[in-house]
């Protein structure tokens, strides 16, 4: 019988991997094809650009218009069509999956998608990796909707949606295995792998075999010619951390300025649209993904020292601008692409410097952009495998590795796991202590209640308490006033001594451990450590007692929890 | 006296009547001359004439519109009547209305009876044009230039160190751009939107820049491969049928380097107004059949248009060597073939030529102050 209800869950995984793999790069393909198609119709790509070089006035118009009008689009749909009124991302998908709670509705998914298409469309600075993440996180999620039977099926296939997609963006089957692990599950276990493996190689094999995309980024380099070098690599990422931590940071500042300014939330991505479009006036470098740029840096004397310096400034300015103010995109996109800049400057400022042999700019424009990209997507591993999957090239990759590693040491310390681990924490969902913490963190301690207590109002009497207590042979009571709100709590040994006929309410105690509504199972497990009686009473938000939690329940929920995890990740199939 | 009426109908219909039998008809074409030419004097001119009693006179054409445009501007009726095109040239023209507009139901079936739109490649039928064959333009060299080490790919190209000599360059911004910025290690699918900004452009240009003095200038097909041979240039670009031509038909010492091959299009066109047009109609079903094509690619490297006369490639006519290996869409040269975007060319066209002549300004400047410089450095001593 055992056997073959894990055959089942075998059959199933297998399947779900299977099609929520190939609906996900399907619906990748289309949205990366609609942005090109919308990048060119609006000319907002190079190629597009050209065509109209006779008439600077037109592009001028063009590149102020297209970003503002793009971003009050943006607005609208965010505000009338997204519940949460703001643009879904990772950090939603890594919510959904660590607390097991449903993912934001689908129409709201299939808004923030759109309003996503429209933001990169129309050349805003954002990625276009977060909306894709968030799109086979859309898609994954439907398959909870089918009542398959099988356990963790939500987290799973919303895994197999995120590697799925992240396989067929990047050509990099093996990268998108490991993110949806990396950054999305938090652990490996088999049962896990075995479908997004198979999602990730249907995404995989869908934009490479069957559509015959070309691969995103290809170099050719030689290989590190010199032993030192690595030594600068570790300096670079060490560098690039403190990048990534002020990438970080200023996003978040951006966003608090965006709260500040006196403009209604539908409007800010317009006033971005509006200030990016005149930056891109003088550097029509920031605006979009910029993958010209991202390769011109690989190329020795594409830029001077100056105009690198320039760009990686202004692109980190104008992303943390549109990020705040509300254009829905990713940040995976343009860390690559001031990753990449940086990279090429500490790969051309450095030899000025040091009098030493060096193997040209490409492999510390590679590391500088993979050292930038890994602490903001909290995903060291993932961006190593991007590497040699994207380059094929050893060397390259080991170069990056090096960087890859220093840089996610340092920004921990200065900043934290990663940008979505930071906006989770923001709204209350802490994964810097690991998963446990943060699902006993969401988890209320309200539903380990209990109505088996003794409550006596609070002008009842010491006597009739005692006679009470002595009846069902407990030594504990809730003293409530006259509306039910709590008033304290008496235990019987420390009232041995006073007179029978005291009123409750004169020797209740407030001060004892009371748990809220919003306790979380973390926080109770906290709090009871110095805790002595049997029970902790429960009140709402207006004080009124809803019931109490014992201790045992306390920790019986604890370790629900937590042996719910490690099932998970341990599960073989 | 019925059946009589009923035969000279048919003759009209198919543009054969007593009247174009009497007097005799010419069709002017525009072509390319040397190998290329001889070949479709033998594969297509020749049969037409034979079956058709319509004799054709040639025209030398060397690419661009301005020919066209200038030819049209002229007074009077326009003497030329079928142009032998690049694509991107036929779209730019078409959209300038250079042309007639083609009509595809001129075009024969297959032997087999496959409609055109299923037996010619796609994207061969054009508005003003059908596409009737692929050619690359490729870099060649000579061999007895570098006996040692071979150049083997575009980079080597710009590389005068390693491979000291005279490039020979079609003077035209075709190609030139893509090879320069190719040099630098960018994929080939990237080169247009590269090339699309003023960085790449700058960048292609600056690669140009650095073998400006070993620049020989080429303008019609025959050039380089005359270049090559006499010596004056150690490697050449130009078209790829031609190189084959030289090299296997007559043993000429010249290797061609498929890497970044440009693969580019031939097409058929009609000039505007012209008073042939039935002829000239007539002409390009005869020139694109199946038996026609295929008869040309078994006499010059440059693949047909159509899935029917690809079957037909296999010897040389005259030599007997197997074509297929020669062909630039053999699947080993496609791997590393640029495939030129008509669509961006036909958008760049004033942009490219206004470059491409600011830089050879540009040189000349440079050039003389050089020479000023070396006139007055004894005058200062």
């Amino acid at each position: 019988m055992l056997r073959l209800e894990s055959a089942y869950r075998i059959v199933i995984m297998s399947l779900v991997g299977l099609t929520v793999g190939a609906a996900a790069s399907l619906a990748s393909l289309a949205f990366i094809d609609a942005l090109f198609w919308l990048n060119n119709a609006l000319l907002v790509s190079a190629y597009s650009r050209i065509q109209y070089e006779a008439q600077p006035a037109l592009l001028a118009a063009a590149t102020i218009l297209v970003p503002t009008v793009g971003g009050l689009i943006v607005g609208q749909i965010v505000s009338r069509w997204v519940a949460e009124r703001r643009g879904l991302g990772p950090p939603d998908a890594i919510l959904a999956v660590q607390t097991r709670e449903s993912p934001p509705s689908f129409k709201s998914g299939v808004a923030s998608t759109l309003a996503a298409l429209v933001s990169l469309g129309c050349g805003a600075s954002v990625g276009q990796y977060g909306p894709l993440v968030y799109l086979g996180t859309l898609i994954g999620g439907l398959a909870q909707r089918l009542n398959l039977m099988v356990r963790d099926l939500q987290s799973v296939a919303i895994a197999c949606g995120v590697a799925a997609a992240i396989s067929t963006a990047f050509n990099a089957p093996i990268a998108g295995l490991v993110f949806a692990h990396e950054v999305i599950l938090r652990h490996y276990s088999l049962r896990a792998f075995a479908p997004v493996t198979v999602a990730a190689a249907t995404g995989y094999v869908i934009a490479n075999v069957i559509l015959q995309r070309p691969p995103l980024f290809l170099v050719e380099f030689a290989g590190v010619e010199h032993g030192h070098e690595f030594v600068l690599f570790a300096v670079q990422g060490v560098l690039a951390a403190y990048l990534a931590a002020g990438f970080m940071g200023l996003i978040a500042f951006a966003g608090r300025m965006a709260q500040r300014l006196r403009l209604p939330a539908p409007v800010r991505p317009g006033l971005a649209g509006l200030v990016l479009g005149l930056v891109a006036l003088q550097l029509p470098e920031v605006l979009g993904v910029g993958k010209e740029t991202l390769r011109f840096a690989t190329i020795e004397g594409a830029f001077t020292v100056d105009e690198l310096a320039v760009l990686v400034a202004a692109k980190l300015a104008v992303t943390a601008m549109c990020v705040g103010f509300g254009f829905v995109g990713g940040v995976f996109s343009p860390a690559l692409l001031i990753g990449v800049m940086a990279g090429a400057l500490f790969g051309m400022v450095w030899p000025l410097i040091l009098p030493l042999a060096h193997s040209g700019i490409v492999p510390y424009a590679i590391c500088g952009m993979m050292a930038v990209t890994s602490p903001v997507i909290g995903a060291p591993l993932t961006t190593i495998l991007i590497v040699f999957e994207l380059t094929r090239n050893y060397d390259l990759t080991i170069a990056a590795m090096v960087a890859v590693v220093f840089s996610n040491l340092v920004a921990y310390r200065i900043f934290g796991r990663s940008l979505f681990d930071v906006q989770l924490a923001a709204r209350g969902f802490d994964l810097s202590l690991g998963r446990d913490k943060a699902i006993l963190g969401v988890r209320s301690v309200a539903e380990n209640v209990s109505q088996d207590y003794i409550a006596m109002r609070a002008d009842e009497s010491l006597g009739a308490l005692t006679a009470r207590l002595n009846a069902v042979g407990r030594s504990e009571a809730v003293v409530i006033g006259a509306d039910g709100v709590f008033q304290g709590h008496i235990r019987l040994q420390d009232v041995v001594d006073e007179p029978p006929e005291t009123p409750l309410g004169a020797v209740a105690r407030k001060d004892e451990l009371v748990f809220r509504e919003t306790t979380t199972l973390w926080e109770a497990m906290d709090r009871i450590r110095d805790f002595v009686g049997e029970a902790v009473p429960l009140v709402d938000a207006r004080g009124r007692v809803m019931g109490v939690v014992p201790e045992g329940a306390v920790i019986q929920g604890y370790m629900e929890a937590v042996h719910d995890l490690r099932r998970e990740e341990n599960a073989a199939a | 006296m019925r059946r009589l009426s009923v035969l000279a109908l048919l003759m009209v219909l198919f543009g054969g009547g007593p009247s174009a039998a009497d007097e005799p008809r010419t069709l002017t074409v525009l072509t390319w001359g040397g190998a290329y030419e001889q070949s479709q004097r033998a594969a297509m001119f020749a049969p037409f004439t034979q079956a058709t009693g319509i004799e054709i006179e040639t025209v030398r054409y060397n690419g661009g519109i301005e020919a066209l445009r200038d030819h049209l501007a002229q007074p009077g009726a326009p003497e030329w009547d079928v142009v032998d095109m690049i694509r991107a040239d036929a779209r730019a023209a078409c959209a300038q209305g250079l042309l007639e507009p083609f009509d595809p139901d001129i075009l024969a079936d297959s032997p087999d009876g496959v409609a055109p739109e299923e037996d010619f490649i796609d994207g061969a039928l054009g508005d003003c044009a059908i596409v009737q064959l692929v050619f690359a333009t490729v870099i060649a060299y000579n061999d007895d230039a570098f006996p040692g080490e071979k150049p083997r790919t575009v980079a080597d190209f710009f590389d005068t160190e390693r491979f000291p000599g005279k490039r020979a360059l079609r003077k035209a911004p075709v190609g030139m751009l893509e090879w320069a910025l190719r040099s630098y290690g960018v994929p080939r699918s990237q080169l247009y939107d590269l090339l699309s900004t003023e960085r790449g452009m700058r960048l292609a240009f600056r690669r140009l820049d650095s073998i400006r003095d070993d620049i020989i200038w080429w303008r019609g097909g025959a050039e380089p491969v005359e270049q090559l041979t006499s010596g004056h240039a150690a490697m050449a670009t130009g078209f790829n049928g031609r190189f084959f031509h030289a090299q296997v038909i007559e043993g000429e010492p010249i290797s061609i380097i498929w890497d970044g091959a440009l693969l580019e299009y031939n097409s058929w066109a009609i000039l505007k107004g012209t008073a042939d047009k039935d002829i000239a109609e007539k002409f390009i079903r005869f020139a694109t059949g199946a038996e026609r094509l295929g008869d040309m690619a078994n006499r010059i490297s440059y693949g047909p248009a159509r899935k029917s006369a690809q079957r037909r490639v296999g010897l040389h006519v005259t030599t007997g060597v197997p074509m297929r290996a020669h062909m630039p869409t053999t699947d080993r040269h496609m791997a590393t073939a640029i495939r030129k975007d008509d669509r961006w060319y036909s958008q760049t066209e004033a942009l490219r030529q206004r470059r491409f002549e600011a830089w050879l300004a540009l040189g000349e400047k440079q050039s003389a102050k050089a020479d000023q410089a070396k006139s007055e450095g004894p005058r200062n001593d």
